[in-house]
This record gives structure tokens, C-alpha cells and sequence, in this order.
């Protein structure tokens, strides 16, 4: 096993985990604002996919990365703010309403990508480029951390520094307040003349474009092109990382950095000779533990968080 | 306060009732036909908004499953699997479980059915009955843990079954390229199962080619009726429908809420390990990579359009997969691509869900009517 | 902040206010009103009677659909409660809008929270609790998390929620359902003074009594009209609640001696550690066949779990309990049913009915898997219905079928469903739990003669209820439960005060336990005297 605590403690693995980790801390935090904001936003897979597929489109016909970028976390905002309309103004079931989402994105990029370029499988044949990569002055000097942080993705730093802001957030300013009051007892908010439905409607927004960061980085910052349902289920696994993180930020960030860390972990043991798709399971199969483990220890304290049962 | 006959007030009041209901109904009815409506005239709008002909593409797509026999069996083919997989999401969504299983449960029942039909000599009949069975057993074994975890710990059903799904499309994926891989082949999919233990192709009965439909089809049939009895006349199904509409309420009148949970998966997973029998003994004759597709989360959105309840769900998969069916037919036959037709199925899953609606729909008939008198 | 106030003329005033709902429902007819600063007015009325939507108009969280509300003397239009409360309108409503997981301290600054440029300061918004509380006389620990605090504290979170927003009126709809005697002694106190200092205050409430002891005016609705406004010097209980209802409302009870048999219900040294909640601490007691045995205490001092012990929806840590000679330890709750044990929870809301399922279901929910309805493992939807339907007939419930979704019903029609549930099942011991609680007059009398029928029938009836003049007027005799323990046992209610009860609800007096288990056959047990003062 000497060879695998050498793939562990390598500079370059670290560096992939925080490669890898991007796109769920991003979404994981997205699901974990709208969730604080009362409604579950099941749509992040969606979310993702349309903006990863919007970045590569515009970026690969504007010849612009950043109008891509921008486009693409615009359009998942949009879907963040269609769920709030069909949650908050029809009535609609949040999980369902997100799960029509999902369908919808899935069916419309694929529809879009072969529309315009007569290809199923995504966009190769597009060159869209990649986003910037973002290295301190000096920091590369440093050993260890050096390699592991420099040459990182913009959207990566953005990611990294997405925990403490949404712990501000929550915590520290009168937007962050209000959403938390709405979610957990949005009548008692109501009767203080909190606008209920703005707020909501501000934090899918919000939600929907931090996937929105995340689908972009899938399409634009490592690779240069989409691919037909190229987030794999990533949505998913984030939202896991919400509920594994007990709804608080800092818990999901490390929820978020460990199923990065699993995966990346997979993909370097593929390498030594174990069947891949049986390595892969393994961040699924520690969740799906994790989750026993967590449920079981929390019935066991008693205290049954009403805000877990809201999904 | 003794009962008193019935007053002219009760009276009309029971009047106005039924009244209400029938037009409620009609109303629903009206709106599922609008919802349909609406989502075809969002597609329209989008193939011409993409420079593509419309009027073309919905004739071919709408006429097109029914053209030839064949199609009408690939239809048909479809349609089983589907709502198959409609059924078993009906179930655990009856008693308010977000169960997202169907994929993890679809794929254990179709690899227990192959081992069973592939390496086990069996007599004719129980040939192609036990791998059924061994394909029920397994999905359910698959509902069984989600099920119980949520019964028994109070572990988040959707996360749970996400999770399982993941693993299990690996695991199938990993068996099909290796152990159960056939041995000399160059294509990955694993030895055809005997012969005795296929269902019987439709085509053989009606003597017209009717493509990889069979037997399933009636099967599906027997297991939606199955299921609707199972909800309406038995017990069990009472105690689906009540642990569904408030878990608290049930627990208080003495039903055991956390078995009925876990009859609900375990019921669920059977239905979705037949419907992958069915794609092993009916459909493929092997194991094929990817042998699912997106059928399972296609199955999700049938069980809510049918409102989880079973016979309706038959109508729904039946539909979902002639607009499938069509929309392969019109990819081949025009520039359009087959994916309007996963556009044109989300905005139908969108309005329904948008339950508002109706509902506005409604109040707005009923003031009328009140202003009218 | 406030938009400018009239210098004469009401502070609040409803002219000609007409609300009718979406559904059709006219809950406030044609009502006039006026409040003159400085005041304390009552509005008293039946459930249903339209109280609790005017207040909503006045909050704004309703608009009148005919009608004009004045605030300080002009004419307003009310958006939303942001509107009113900028007008100087505070509120706090019956069930307390708090968010569970924030400090008093938060709550009290939410909405309108100290802090610049988009923040929150916390230590400001500790600073003004702690400061508006001094002022006001209403003590608080602004540090505290909300869903750790009493039930008082709460409130009294609420009402500094309004100070803060420098409410001219402040509406209280209901409040003392929730607390203590003491607690309500408090609350009086501190609303006189924030009178004194020029607020106007309108009072909410159907208890009488309290009516008469705190306001200077009394206003009673009836129906969504406003039937009359009448000094309170000039009012007498009896006065008020014939203007409520339109005839002469008899609060007695018409029950006739209890004639009991042998024991149903046997409780010995029975605790339980509860998770969260109260604990319940060596029980002892027995209910005979044939009587109605009244639990009183402060809401919250274990009732809700002794309740739910007995129906067997907790299991108790220590003791026995016995029904009709069955231990009931280690059976579930069916078992529990099955023992004879009928239970209308507390609130049936939460556990009490499946509100989207029809009237025939709810009606069979203990009964579903056996004769004459399911037989064979199959289940007969006609014999469901006909169960049904005798039910409604038998129990008066109005609804014009019984395939109607409980939802649909009104609070009193609904707790008819359960009542009717759990009597025809025939219990041989009832345990009722809050049985009128937001039912009308009408359905009260309704509950209190099933449960005087049952007795009679030969239950054994436990009686629950935070109504102390309910307790007395319908218990042979009386517990009283405080923090988790028995401290009280009345063996008589006539003539029993409900000051008298309070006392020990509130822990000033306490019955020494030779008295409490006199006569259930315990070692080491005289004839003790009550040690009541």
C-alpha cells in the first residue's frame, strides 16, 4: 500500500482534490443557500448543465471566455429564479419542480448542441477556450503549497473562498438574517414586513448561480468543451454534501472538500491496477455510510432536525 | 345534541357538493389535455425558433409510432419497461417517500434474472417464471436498503437512493465488461440467456413483425391492477395511503409506520427488478451496457403525471413512450433532433406540477358560476 | 419613520370594514369601530366570530375588500405588516411568531435590525433588548435561544418585538392561553403600564373574566358583526357572554354523580427520561370505571408525555402502567388500542387526522385491518362508507359526504370526526387531551356531553385541558401535575376554586405523599392530612 500514501501525499494530488472538489463545493453551497432559504433546490444538476453548455456555446461563438462565463452563470440564475417563481408563486412542489428542471437542461442542451453543430456528443468541435488560471506572486516559491496552489483555476479560488463568504453571510449581514428567518419560520418573517417571497427569490437566485460557477468551471476551466450530461450526477452528490454537513457552512465545505478528495482518490487508484468503475463507488458508498452513521447518531441523541425531514 | 333529520339546507349542500365534484373532474381532465397541449406548443415554437419545420417534425412524430407494425412494437417495447418503472415509484411515492431508486433497483433485477437465465437449467415454464422471481427478490433486496434506512434511522430516502444508484450503475458496468462478460466476443454484453427462459415475442402470437415487444406488455398490465387493488382494497394499501398523507397520524391510530415504509421500497424495488427481467428476457436477451438508459428518471416523471395511482400511471407510460417513439422516428426521418421531445416531456412535468394552476382555474369557473346565479 | 399621526380622532378605527374571502366566506361584516388612544380594549367573541380577521385587517397581513381602516386618526392602506408597522402597529399573535433557533435578542431586532451598511450588529441588538425590557418591566435574557425559553419569555419577546418598532398599538390576540396565572398577573401588569405611557392596547381573548379584570372597554363580535361596545364597569360575565352567543350561556355542566366501579387504569412509580421536553418523575395513581379524572397543570409540565405514554406513543423508563388488567408494557401502540385505550391527542392537527384524506378513512384508522371492514386481507370501501356514514349521523358532524377531506372542515366538525372515532370504539379508558380547544360553543357542549355520556357508559375518562373551568366543571375529581410530578389530588371538585388549583399548579402548595396515593394500596403509606395551608 506504499504506492498509494505515495499518490496521497503528493503535491499533485492535493492539487487535484482542489481541482476536483470545485464544482461540489460551488454547487454544495448553492444547495445549502437555497435549503437555508426554505426551499430545496434539487434543480443544481440542471443548474450546472446549462451553464456549463451556455458557457461553451458563447465563449466558442463570442471568442469571448468571459461573456461565456458570464452567460452561463446568468442562465443558471435564471433557472434558480424559475424554480422560486414555480415553487413560490404556482404552488409547485420544490422537488419535483426541480426534477422537471433537470429534465429540462438535459433535454435542451443536448437539443441546443446538435441543433447548432450537428454533433450528440457536445461541443469538441467548438473551440470555446479555457478560464484563467490564477498564481499569487511569490507562492510558488513556498514548497508543497507552491505546486498545490499554484496554476489553480480562477473559479477554483472562487470556490475556496465561497465558505467563509456564505458563513458572512449567514451570519454577519441583514440579507443572511433575513433568509435564515424566512426559512426556518417564514411566518414569524413575514410579520415583521420581511418581503418573504423577495428574499426566496433572491436566495435561488443566488443558489442558482453559484451552480451556475460551478457548471462553468466543468466546461471552461479545466477542459475547453461541454460534453452531453457532462455533470454526472455532481448536483446530486452536492446536495448530499449539504445534508452531510449538517446545513452549516463550514460543515458542507468539508463535506464538499471530502468528496473531492474521494474522487480525486479514485481516479489515482484506477491507475494502480483495480477495476475503475469498483473504485469510483467509493465516494458514493462512503456517503451512503456516512449517511447511515449520521442519521443513526442523530436519532440516537433524539433531537430530530425538522429542517433535514424538509426534503 | 341529538341528530336531527336531514335539513333543505344539508340537503343542497350535498347537491352543491357533487356539482363540484364533477366539475372539478372536469376540469382536470381538461387540464392534463391543455398541459399536453401547451408542452407541444412550447416545442413547437422552439424547433421554429431553431430554424427547423415544425408542422413536419410533429407529423412524423405523431404519426409515426403507429406507421408499422414494427414501430407500434417498438412502442410497445418501450412503453412496458417505463411503466414498469412508473409503478415502481408509485408505491413509495404513495406513502411520501422520495424514492429516486428505480435505477439501483432495475439494474439488480436484471442482473439476477440474467444469472439465473443464463447459467441455471431449469424446465420450460419455470425457465422463465424463476428468473422473474430471483429479479423481484433482488430489486426488492435493493428497496430494502434505502427503505430501512429511512424507516429505521430517519436517513435522508433521496440522498440513500442517489448514492445506491451510483454504485449500482458502476458495479453493472464493471460485471458486464468483466466477470460476466462473454468470453471470445469482441462487443461487451454478456452470453444470451437459454432459450425457454425469453418471453415470448409479440409477433409470434399475432403473426405480424412486431419488433422486441412480448409478453411483458401484458404482464405490466397485470402488475398496474395488481397495484391498484394492492392501494385501494387491502390493508397494506390503506396504510401506504395514511403513512403518505401524515406519518404522525398513522403512527397515533397504531400503524406501524416504519414497516409500512419499508413495504413500500421493498414493494417499489420488486416492480422496478421485474421491469429489468423484462429488459433481460424480453428485450435484450443479455446483458447490454447501459441496459436502462434514462428510462429511470422517466419513470419518476410518469408516476407523477399519472398522480401515483397505478392505472393511470398505464395511460401515462404508454403516452410518455409514443412521444419517445416518435421522437426517434423524427430524428431519423427530419433534421430535428430527438431531445425536443425530453424539452417538450419537462415542460409537461413542469405545468403539472405547478398544482396552482388548476386550482386558480377552478376558483375562477366557480365565481362565475356564483355571479351567473 | 412613521408617516404622521392625527392629532385628535382614534388611534385605531374600522369604518364600514367588510372582509370576504376567496372561498366566499364573509368573516367581518360591515364593522365599526373606534379606539381612543390611551385605551385598553377588549374584543371578545365566539370562535369563528371574526375577531382574529379584523386584527389581521388592522396588521395588514388581510386587505378589507369594502371599508376604510384608520390608523392615527387617517384613513390608511395596508400592503402588507411592513405598512402597519411603520404606522406604529405591533402585534402579537396567538401562536408566537419567533424563529425557534435565533436569541430573544434577534428576534426582537428582526426586520428592522441595528447596523450598518447591510449588517447586523449583535451586540446593539442585546444592548436595546436589554434596555427596552428594563423600561417596560418585562424581563428577558436576550442571550437565550428562543426555543429555550419559557412560554412567557416568549412572549414577552413578542411584545418587546413591537416596543422596538415604537408601536403607538399593540394588538394582543389571545395571550394568555399559554401562561401561568402568575405569568398572566405579569403580563397584566406591564400592559397597564405601557397604557399609562400613552399605548393603546387591544385585547383579544374569550376568557371573561380576564376581560373584565384588564380592559376599559369591551367590544363583542358575533358572526362578523360588531354587536356592541360597552364599558367594563358596566359589564358583568354573564352580560358579556349573552351578547357573545345571543341567548344566556350556562358555563355549568349538567353531570350527575359519578358512579364508579372497579379500577381501569392502574399507575405505579411510572417515569420517563424524555429527550427533549419534560420528564415525568414516580407517578402514582389509579381512575376507576365509571369517572372523569381532570389533570390540570401549567401547559408543559408533563402532561403532553403522560398523555402520550398511556396511548402508548412513548414508552415510559420506569413503573407500570395497567389497563383493565393488561400491563401495557412492551405493547405498541395497536396494543395499546387493543387494551381498550381510546386517545384524542392534544392537537389533531399534528397526529389527531390525515387532513387531505376523506372522512371515511379518518374514521378507520384503528379498525381498517379487521370485520366488518377489511376481511380476508381485503378491504371493503363500501363497508368503509357505511361506516362512515353512521358515524356522521350518529356524531352530528355537517359535511355533505363522507368522501369530503377532513381539510375542509371546520375546527369543531373536525374534532367530531376524532371524538367519534375513538368513542365508537367502545375505549374502556379515554384519554382526551385539549377536547374543545378552537372548536365553537356549540361543539364544546357537544364534547362535554360525549364525555359525561362515556363516563356513564362505564369509561374510565382522563381528561387533559389547559381550560381550568372546563377541568372543574366536568372532573368527579382532580391531579394536578407539576414539573413531571404529581403535587395535587382534589378527591372532590365541588367547591374547588380555580385559585385554589393554581396555588398548586404554580407550586406554592403541595399535597405531601401520603395524601397523593391515599387509598391505591401502597407500603408505607398513612392516612396523611393535605398539607394545604
Amino acid at each position: 500500500m506504499s504506492s498509494v500514501l505515495d499518490v496521497v501525499l503528493s503535491s499533485a494530488f492535493l492539487a487535484a482534490v482542489l481541482r476536483v472538489a470545485t464544482p461540489y463545493l460551488l454547487a454544495a453551497f448553492g444547495g445549502l443557500v437555497a435549503e437555508r432559504a426554505g426551499v430545496s433546490n434539487i434543480a443544481l444538476e440542471g443548474q450546472m448543465l446549462s451553464a456549463a453548455c451556455t458557457g461553451a456555446l458563447v465563449a466558442g461563438y463570442s471568442g469571448s471566455v468571459a461573456a461565456g462565463a458570464v452567460c452561463g452563470v446568468a442562465v443558471a440564475t435564471l433557472l434558480g429564479v424559475l424554480l422560486a417563481a414555480l415553487r413560490l408563486e404556482l404552488g409547485a412542489d420544490a422537488i419535483i419542480a426541480g426534477i422537471g428542471i433537470n429534465l429540462l437542461a438535459s433535454g435542451a442542451t443536448a437539443y441546443a448542441v446538435y441543433t447548432l453543430l450537428d454533433d450528440k456528443g457536445g461541443t469538441s468541435g467548438l473551440k470555446s477556450g479555457t478560464l484563467p488560471t490564477v498564481t499569487l506572486p511569490g507562492i510558488e516559491s513556498i514548497p508543497v503549497v507552491g505546486d498545490v496552489l499554484s496554476g489553480q483555476n480562477l473559479i477554483t479560488w472562487l470556490a475556496f473562498l465561497v465558505a467563509p463568504f456564505v458563513a458572512w453571510l449567514f451570519y454577519r449581514t441583514r440579507f443572511g438574517f433575513h433568509l435564515r428567518a424566512v426559512g426556518e419560520m417564514p411566518d414569524a418573517a413575514a410579520s415583521v414586513g420581511i418581503p418573504v417571497r423577495r428574499v426566496q427569490y433572491a436566495g435561488l437566485a443566488l443558489s442558482g448561480a453559484l451552480a451556475g460557477l460551478a457548471g462553468v468551471f466543468l466546461s471552461m476551466g479545466y477542459v475547453s468543451f461541454f460534453v452531453r450530461d457532462m455533470t454526472a450526477g455532481r448536483g446530486f452528490i452536492a446536495l448530499a454534501a449539504v445534508f452531510l454537513g449538517g446545513l452549516r457552512p463550514w460543515g458542507v465545505f468539508l463535506a464538499a472538500l471530502g468528496f473531492g478528495a474521494a474522487e480525486a482518490l479514485a481516479v489515482q487508484l484506477g491507475t494502480l491496477d483495480v477495476p475503475p468503475q469498483l473504485v469510483s463507488t467509493i465516494p458514493y458508498a462512503m456517503t451512503l455510510v456516512a449517511l447511515a452513521v449520521y442519521a443513526w447518531r442523530r436519532k440516537r441523541r433524539g433531537t430530530t432536525t425538522e429542517v433535514a425531514a424538509s426534503l | 345534541m341529538t341528530t336531527t333529520p336531514m335539513t333543505a339546507i344539508e340537503a343542497e349542500d350535498r347537491r352543491q357538493y357533487r356539482t363540484t365534484r364533477r366539475r372539478d373532474l372536469a376540469v382536470d381532465l381538461s387540464m392534463a389535455l391543455a398541459t399536453i397541449l401547451a408542452a407541444l406548443a412550447i416545442g413547437f415554437l422552439v424547433m421554429l425558433a431553431t430554424g427547423n419545420d415544425p408542422v413536419r417534425a410533429y407529423e412524423v412524430m405523431l404519426t409515426g409510432p403507429l406507421d408499422r407494425s414494427f414501430r407500434v412494437g417498438r412502442w410497445l417495447e418501450d412503453a412496458t419497461t417505463l411503466t414498469l418503472l412508473g409503478l415502481s415509484v408509485a408505491i413509495p411515492f404513495r406513502a411520501r417517500q422520495i424514492s429516486l431508486g428505480a435505477e439501483s433497483q432495475l439494474y439488480a433485477g436484471a442482473l439476477a434474472a440474467a444469472a439465473v437465465a443464463i447459467f441455471l437449467p431449469l424446465p420450460a415454464v419455470a425457465a422463465v417464471i424463476v428468473p422473474m422471481v430471483a429479479a423481484a427478490m433482488a430489486g426488492a433486496g435493493m428497496g430494502l436498503v434505502p427503505g430501512s434506512m429511512k424507516a429505521r434511522l430517519g436517513a435522508n430516502e433521496i440522498v440513500a437512493t442517489l448514492m445506491l444508484n451510483a454504485i449500482a450503475v458502476r458495479v453493472y458496468d464493471y460485471l458486464v465488461n468483466g466477470p460476466l462478460k462473454e468470453p471470445g466476443s469482441s462487443a461487451v454484453h454478456s452470453k444470451s440467456i437459454q432459450e425457454d427462459s425469453a418471453l415470448t415475442p409479440l409477433s409470434e402470437w399475432f403473426g405480424i413483425p412486431m419488433g422486441r415487444a412480448n409478453v411483458g406488455l401484458g404482464l405490466m398490465l397485470v402488475t398496474a391492477v395488481a397495484l391498484w387493488l394492492l392501494i385501494t382494497r387491502t390493508p397494506l394499501g390503506y396504510r401506504i395511503r395514511m403513512t403518505g398523507s401524515n406519518p404522525d397520524f398513522a403512527a397515533y391510530g397504531g400503524i406501524k409506520v416504519p414497516r409500512v415504509i419499508e413495504w413500500s421500497f421493498v414493494i417499489g424495488g420488486a416492480v422496478a427488478g421485474l421491469a429489468g427481467a423484462h429488459l433481460v428476457q424480453g428485450v435484450y436477451g443479455r446483458l447490454e451496457p447501459g441496459l436502462a438508459g434514462s428510462l429511470a428518471f422517466e419513470g419518476i416523471v410518469v408516476a407523477l403525471l399519472a398522480r401515483n395511482n397505478p392505472l393511470v400511471v398505464v395511460v401515462a407510460g404508454l403516452f410518455y413512450s409514443y412521444l419517445r417513439a416518435g421522437g426517434d422516428i423524427m430524428e431519423q426521418q427530419t433534421d430535428v433532433g430527438t431531445e425536443i421531445v425530453v424539452v417538450i416531456q419537462a415542460v409537461i412535468v413542469l405545468l403539472v406540477t405547478a398544482q396552482a394552476l388548476p386550482d386558480l382555474l377552478k376558483r375562477r369557473i366557480a365565481r362565475r358560476q356564483v355571479g351567473v346565479r | 419613520m412613521n408617516e404622521p399621526w392625527g392629532k385628535d380622532g382614534p388611534a385605531l378605527a374600522a369604518r364600514a370594514v367588510t372582509k370576504t374571502y376567496a372561498n366566499g366566506v364573509r368573516a367581518v361584516r360591515g364593522v365599526d369601530l373606534e379606539v381612543p388612544p390611551g385605551e385598553i380594549r377588549a374584543v371578545v367573541g365566539e370562535n369563528g366570530a371574526g375577531k382574529s380577521t379584523l386584527m389581521k385587517l388592522f396588521y395588514g397581513l388581510e386587505q378589507p375588500s369594502s371599508g376604510t381602516i384608520l390608523i392615527g386618526g387617517r384613513p390608511r392602506t395596508l400592503r402588507g405588516p411592513a405598512s402597519a408597522i411603520a404606522l406604529g402597529v405591533g402585534m402579537v399573535h396567538q401562536n408566537l411568531m419567533l424563529v425557534p433557533s435565533f436569541t430573544v435578542a434577534q428576534n426582537v431586532v428582526l426586520g428592522v435590525e441595528p447596523g450598518r451598511r447591510g449588517l447586523v450588529d449583535p451586540k446593539a441588538a442585546v444592548e436595546t433588548t436589554a434596555r427596552l425590557a428594563a423600561e417596560a418591566g418585562l424581563s428577558v435574557d436576550p442571550r437565550a435561544r428562543v426555543d429555550e425559553v419559557s412560554v412567557g419569555m416568549r412572549q414577552r419577546a413578542e411584545i418587546l418585538k413591537a416596543l422596538h418598532r415604537q408601536a403607538k398599538v399593540l394588538i394582543l390576540d389571545e395571550p394568555t392561553a399559554v401562561l401561568t396565572p402568575q405569568e398572566t398577573e405579569d403580563l397584566f401588569a406591564a400592559v397597564r403600564r405601557l397604557r399609562d405611557g400613552g399605548m393603546t392596547v387591544l385585547f383579544i381573548s374569550h376568557k371573561l373574566r380576564e376581560v373584565r379584570e384588564i380592559s376599559d372597554q369591551v367590544s363583542v363580535m358575533r358572526a362578523g358583526s360588531l354587536v356592541g361596545t360597552v364599558a367594563t364597569a358596566d359589564a358583568t360575565e354573564r352580560s358579556l357572554a349573552s351578547m357573545m352567543v345571543g341567548r344566556d350561556l350556562s358555563l355549568d355542566v349538567d353531570r350527575s354523580p359519578a358512579r364508579t366501579a372497579q379500577v381501569t387504569l392502574r399507575v405505579r412509580n411510572l417515569g420517563y427520561e424524555a429527550p427533549v421536553g419534560q420528564s415525568l418523575h414516580g407517578l402514582d395513581f389509579d381512575v376507576a370505571a365509571g369517572e372523569i379524572v381532570g389533570v390540570a397543570g401549567i401547559e408543559g409540565n408533563g402532561q403532553s408525555e403522560l398523555a402520550e405514554i398511556l396511548a402508548g406513543l412513548r414508552r415510559p423508563t420506569e413503573g407500570t402502567v395497567h389497563v383493565g388488567g393488561t400491563d401495557t408494557a412492551g405493547l405498541d401502540v395497536a396494543g395499546h388500542r387493543r387494551a381498550g385505550i381510546g386517545y384524542v391527542p392534544e392537537d389533531r392537527l399534528h397526529n389527531g387526522a390525515a387532513l387531505d384524506e376523506s372522512i371515511a378513512d379518518n374514521l378507520v384508522v384503528d379498525r381498517h385491518d379487521r370485520p366488518p371492514l377489511a376481511r380476508r386481507g381485503i378491504l371493503h370501501p363500501n363497508a368503509v362508507r357505511a361506516h362512515a356514514e353512521r358515524l356522521i349521523e350518529e356524531y352530528a358532524i355537517r359535511t355533505p359526504d363522507p368522501s369530503v377531506p377532513v381539510r375542509a372542515l371546520s375546527g369543531g366538525n373536525m374534532q367530531k370526526v376524532i371524538v367519534a372515532r375513538e368513542l365508537s370504539a367502545g375505549p374502556r379508558l379515554l384519554i382526551a387531551s385539549q377536547v374543545t380547544r378552537g372548536v365553537d360553543v356549540g361543539a364544546m357542549r357537544f364534547m362535554y356531553e360525549q364525555l359525561i355520556a362515556a363516563r356513564d357508559a362505564g369509561a374510565a375518562v382522563l381528561l387533559f385541558s389547559a381550560d381550568l373551568t372546563e377541568l372543574l366543571a366536568l372532573s368527579d375529581w382532580l391531579l394536578v401535575l407539576r414539573e413531571g410530578r404529581l403535587v395535587g389530588r382534589f378527591d372532590d371538585t365541588t367547591g374547588l376554586t380555580e385559585k385554589r388549583v393554581g396555588l398548586y399548579m404554580l407550586g406554592v402548595e403541595e399535597h405531601d405523599r401520603a395524601h397523593l396515593t391515599t387509598g391505591l394500596g401502597l407500603t408505607g403509606t398513612g392516612t396523611g392530612e393535605a398539607s394545604t395551608a
